[in-house]
Parts: structure tokens; sequence; C-alpha cells
């Protein structure tokens, strides 16, 4: 885990993020609701209650809608 | 003309209010006004073999109230009906099983997994959030939920913060969620391998009932994420994730078969005089009472000339020694003049648990033991198509077909006599059908 943590960090230290993204009047493609990082957020509230339910881990890309006994 | 003149003079107020990051005044608002966002839909969910269905609504529901203030609510209602494995190996004899109320038994024909086809169950959940930016690049967000469920009733909270940086192309987030659960199982709690007895008249006092009560359980989550804009066309989010669980985390419905520590045969029971009970040993499962889970999530999106490509991966590691890799992907293609078709594609693995076994040899009983398929050795795959169309007023609707099959295995070091070479795995086939409709009111 101690790895995993230091690898995200080098990944996304500010320093070298500092080159990267784009100019205000670049974001044409950005804004589109189809490059939205939450595009599909019924599509995955869906699939996470189903996946939650049927396998042994869960969660990981945010916090899952309620709980579930899910037997 | 006066009214163009006016409509114009409104526009350029909201540019020029835009530009500087006012809000303009109501007076003069040209923007329209507040309105919810909706995105339903129907979901169905059937296994293979008579096994778990599931059918569902749900709502997610966001009221723009400007200046990035938004509103947002998800509710959902399902309901499942359907067989689920209790954790007992197929044998070569019938099997009987007393059912959770502890009132009935149920029987298994010989060579098939033993199902328990009892649970009928209806969930609702509700959940509300609300976000808003609270200073110059940071965004603070919170949210309350809580779902209910016959034998399981969840409430939680949760609060983030995010902050921007480099012109808004890099997005730290933190986030917290608390959880508190509980649950009332069917027939009262049982001790963690104590013996599934004969099933008891309804009249009878003495009955499961009345070794009741319900417990609880505590989960805090943790995340911190990051998301990178990599350039015009792409956007990367990496997410770590913690998460304890703590109080009950037995399935109060599973159970273990106990079986010859030579042949892998399950063990002969007589049920008492009179009774009707199962004819073998069989012990409910136990599980630890924490569990710490670790996680790193990375998804990136490029847009290739109007074709989009998104591409998830996750690692999970647990203290119950269940490591998982998920890895997704989802191309969405324009098709026709305003649709698009979305093939999914899903991949799935993990480790058994530690206290996995698939029966349990008679003798000395470790502490932890649960058969639940899902704590296997398991993989898992997903192909998935969707269909969504834009309607003339701006709306949506849509359309999602997926099958879904999971293949548990049961780790070698566990397997006694006879079950080598002749273990049986409650595997399925499962298919989603989704419809549904995104609107604005």
């Amino acid at each position: 885990m101690r790895k995993m943590i230091l690898l995200a960090l080098a990944c996304v230290s500010l320093e070298g993020c500092a080159h990267l993204g784009v100019q205000p009047w670049e974001r044409e493609v950005l804004a589109r609701d189809d490059m939205q990082l939450d595009a599909n957020a019924l599509d995955t509230a869906f699939d996470d209650h189903i996946y939650f339910s049927k396998e042994g881990t869960s969660g990981g890309r945010g916090f899952g809608g309620g709980g579930c006994g899910c037997n | 003309m006066a009214n163009n003149d006016r409509k114009i003079g409104a526009a350029l107020t909201a540019a020029t209010c835009g530009l500087l990051g006012i809000a303009p005044a109501a007076s003069v608002a040209a923007e329209p006004e507040p309105r919810w966002d909706i995105d339903s839909a129907f979901l169905y969910y059937g296994e293979s073999d008579g096994r778990v269905q599931d059918m569902s609504l749900s709502a997610h529901a966001t009221r723009d109230f400007g200046d990035e203030r938004l509103l947002g609510f998800d509710v959902s209602v399902d309901t499942l009906t359907g067989a689920s494995p209790n954790g007992a190996i197929a044998s070569g004899s019938p099997q009987t099983f007393t059912s959770p109320s502890g009132r009935a038994t149920y029987e298994t024909p010989a060579g098939e997994i033993p199902l328990d086809d009892t649970f009928h169950d209806t969930r609702f959940a509700l959940n509300g959030s609300w976000s808003q930016p609270f200073a110059r690049l940071y965004t603070v967000n919170a949210g309350l939920g809580f779902s209910s469920e016959f034998d399981y009733q969840h409430i939680g909270a949760n609060l983030g913060l995010t902050r921007d940086f480099n012109q808004r192309n890099t997005t730290l987030s933190m986030a917290m969620a608390y959880a508190s659960d509980s649950i009332k199982p069917v027939g009262g709690l049982r001790q963690p391998l104590s013996q599934m007895g004969d099933a008891v008249e309804e009249d009878d006092e003495e009955g499961i009932e009345g070794g009741g009560g319900s417990d609880s359980k505590n989960v805090l989550d943790v995340l911190l994420g990051v998301t990178q804009v990599l350039g015009r066309h792409t956007v990367l989010r990496v997410n770590l994730s913690y998460s304890d669980s703590s109080g009950y985390l037995t399935d109060p419905y599973k159970i273990l078969s106990v079986v010859d520590p030579v042949t892998g045969e399950p063990v002969a029971r007589t049920p008492s005089p009179g009774a009707d009970g199962p004819g073998n040993v069989y012990l409910y499962e136990s599980r630890p009472d924490s569990r710490r889970k670790e996680g790193l999530y990375a998804e990136l999106r490029h847009d290739f000339s109007g074709k989009v490509l998104q591409v998830g991966y996750r690692y999970s590691t647990d203290d119950w020694e269940v490591d998982s890799h998920t890895l997704e992907s989802r191309l969405r293609l324009p098709f026709g003049e305003s649709g698009y078709l979305e093939p999914h594609v899903r991949y799935y693995q993990q480790t058994a648990a530690s206290f996995y076994r698939y029966s349990l040899p008679t003798g000395p009983l470790p502490e932890f033991a649960s058969a639940d398929a899902r704590l296997s050795d398991m993989n898992a795959v997903t192909v998935g198509l969707k269909y969504g169309r834009e309607t003339a007023g701006g709306n949506e609707w849509n359309a999602r077909l997926e099958f879904y099959q999971q293949k548990a295995k049961a780790p070698a070091e566990f397997l006694i006599g006879n079950q080598v070479g002749n273990t049986q795995m409650p595997d399925f086939n499962a298919v989603i059908l989704q419809f549904g409709y995104h609107f604005k009111l």
C-alpha cells in the first residue's frame, strides 16, 4: 500500500502536473457531456449495486448509494 | 424590435456577469430558471436456473441553483426474488435444510448445488446531496442517505472537499463517508458455527424466534482523488480509497457442510423423533468482525474525434486477503443522426478470503469459516451494449443489454477426498436489461 501511495503521489504531484492541461478556451471537447467522468452515473450505480452483492470487493470509484444486506 | 433589444441586452448582461464570475441580479437574468435534470431507469437483473431475479426503478435528480450550487437526490426501489446458494456442497443424496425462518424445510435433489429459494426482499433507498463552492477554487459537498430492507437498515453520511489547481486542470478531492447499518436476520441471529437444527412449529414458544435479535455494522470510508486534464481530448482520474468495516460482517443465512475428513462426503445427522430437519450436519458461517480494505482506482477518458473511450482499472486488497483486479472499458460511438452505441466490457478477478472453506472436516473447528462463493477464488466477465438516442426536445432515451458470467473456484488445499475432481461451485450467468430516460423539467 505504501508503494501505491508513493506512486500515486508521484503521479499527481502538483509540480509534475503543472505543465499538463489546457487553456480555458481549449475546453470545447472536455466540456461535452460524454467527456464527464460521471457521464454514466446511473449505469455505474446499478453496476456497483450488482457487483457489490455478487463479488467479494466493491467501491473505489466513489461512495455507493446506500448499504445492502445482499444475500 | 424592443423585445429583441431586451433579449440581446439580457444576454449581454448574462455573458458579462459570466465573464466576471458574478451572478446576475434576478431582474435581468436571461438564463432559464433553475431546472431539474432527471436521469431515470428501469433495470432487470436475472440469473440463470431460477436464481436471483431483481427488478429496480431508479432516478437521479439534480437541481442547479446557479453558481455551481447543486442539489441532488437519488431514489431507488428494487424487489428481489429467487434462489441463492446457501453454502452447502452438492451431495450424491438429496439434502434437507431448515429455512432461515426456522419454521419449514426445503430440499435439494442429489447432485445439485443447494439453493435456498425462500428469499423475497424489497429495498428502498434514498440519498440527498448538496454541493457548492465555498471559497475561490474550493467546492464542498455533503450527503445523507438511507436504505431499508426487510432485514437490513442503512443510514450514512458523507462529506467531501475539492480544490482546483493549474487553471482548473488539476482537481484534488478528499471525502469521507460513515455508515451505520443494522441487521435483523429472519429467524434471528445465529451463534457462529452453531449447527442448523430441526424446523420448529409455529406455536412453539421455544422456537428460533426466541433466539432473535439484531446486530450492527459500521463502515468508515476515506477517499483521496485527483482529476487531471492531460490534453484537449483526455482526462484522467486516480483515487486511493480506504475502508474500515466493523461489527456484524457475517452472512446470517450462509452455512457450511461438515464432511468426513477422508472421503469429503457430508456427515449424516438424524432429526429428532417426529421433527422435520436436516439429514446432514451444517454449521452457520463465521466471519471476523472487522475488515480493512485499501484500493486504487484509475479512469481515463479520451476523445477520438467524437468517439469516447473510457478505460478503468481498480485494484483492491484487504485484511481478509481478498485481492481483486477489475478492468473495464466503454467505447461511445456516434450512431445515426442523434444516437450512439456504447459497447462495454468488464473483467473481474479475486483471490479467496483467508477463512474461505469449501466444507469443514469433522474435528477441531477454525475460528472463522465461510463457504460463500463470493469469498472464494473467482473471475467474472461482463459484455454489453448500450444504445442511446437524443429526442428533438434535447432529452435522451437509452437501452442497455449486458451478459454477466461468474466462475468461482475453491482453492485446491481445501478439497477433501471425493471433492477433488468432483468440486461443484455455484457458477451462474446473468442478464442485465435496462431502459433509461434522461430529461429536464
